[in-house]
């Protein structure tokens, strides 16, 4: 039961991402020349309303719904990991317009540049799988 | 077709990551579908050999993600831009198969620093600095000046017409 939640949420954040056109590469390269507030209002009020979220669960202490106590983690500080790997997805955010769900938008949008980018982030990320030891945190 | 206005259209982005917590104790995050798929096809190399079942989840929500994309595009205009920009020149069309080779690389990158950074828009960008975690503000900077070095001194080279 809890795939269908997973799968019905999916289907919601994906139709908001398609209708505002967050996904598409015209509105990243709009945002990377700043010519457009459009994508910076998503984002800022995003995370304003996640923050907002976040807040009044952890100032109430509202409990998930099946009555378990929430206490969400913060990921742990990794400086070399974060910039880094931060800087190799920020240039693939900015050459495919897309950043990972948007990745699944366009496979439905165009099938064939759809499975490169699917395919191309899986390998991505065997590679950095493989690489683990050998970098730096 | 107008996009979905940003007033709207990122607070009901925002209100994902309570909506997950509350639901069903799950933070926001993407792109750990692909360890989670890693571990399906190199099972005995040590990063993919983990718990899985706490990234499973995020299988059926990028399915879901790829569902509305699929009904959206094949049976409505939403979510397709008009051909012409703000100041009235033609949009570019970068979604053309001769573009292939950008995508592959641009999305190897995206997947090799989503791990590497340990999270991606949606674990960092959204759920992260929802939480001021120093590591997402951090990362979403570099994701920033990533995306900026891109579009200013790599697309002009690739996607020209």
């Amino acid at each position: 039961m809890k795939a269908l939640l997973y799968l019905i949420l999916g289907i919601f954040f994906g139709t908001i991402l398609i209708a505002s056109q967050a996904f598409h590469w015209n509105r990243i390269n709009e945002m990377f020349h700043f010519e457009s507030f459009h994508m910076f209002g998503l984002l800022g009020s995003a995370i304003a309303t996640g923050a907002l979220g976040v807040w009044i669960i952890k100032r109430f202490k509202l409990p998930s719904i099946s009555g378990k106590p929430l206490a969400p983690k913060r990921k742990p500080l990794q400086p070399v990991g974060n910039s880094v790997g931060g800087l190799f997805f920020g240039l693939g955010w900015g050459i495919t317009g897309a950043c990972t769900a948007p990745l699944f938008i366009v496979a439905g949008l165009n099938w064939q540049i759809g499975l490169v980018c699917l395919g191309g982030a899986l390998l991505g990320t065997l590679i950095f799988g493989l690489l683990k030891n050998k970098l730096p945190l | 077709m107008e996009p979905l206005a940003w007033y709207i259209a990122g607070p009901l982005i925002g209100i994902t990551v309570p909506v997950l917590l509350v639901l069903s104790e799950k933070q926001l995050g993407v792109s750990s579908s692909f360890r989670a798929l890693g571990a399906f096809i190199l099972p005995k190399v040590e990063y993919f050999n983990y718990d899985r079942r706490k990234d499973v989840w995020q299988l059926y929500f990028v399915l879901g993600i790829l569902t509305a994309s699929l009904i959206l595009f094949n049976f409505t205009e939403i979510g397709l831009p008009p051909e012409k920009n703000a100041s009235g020149q033609d949009f570019f069309q970068a979604y053309d198969v001769a573009y292939l080779p950008a995508f592959l690389i641009g999305a190897i990158f995206i997947g090799f620093g989503a791990r590497y950074a340990n999270g991606c828009t949606a674990g960092h960008c959204i759920m992260g600095n929802s939480q001021f975690a120093k590591s997402s503000i951090l990362t979403t900077v570099f994701f920033f000046v990533g995306g900026l070095v891109a579009t200013h001194f790599i697309v002009p080279f690739i996607f020209t017409t």
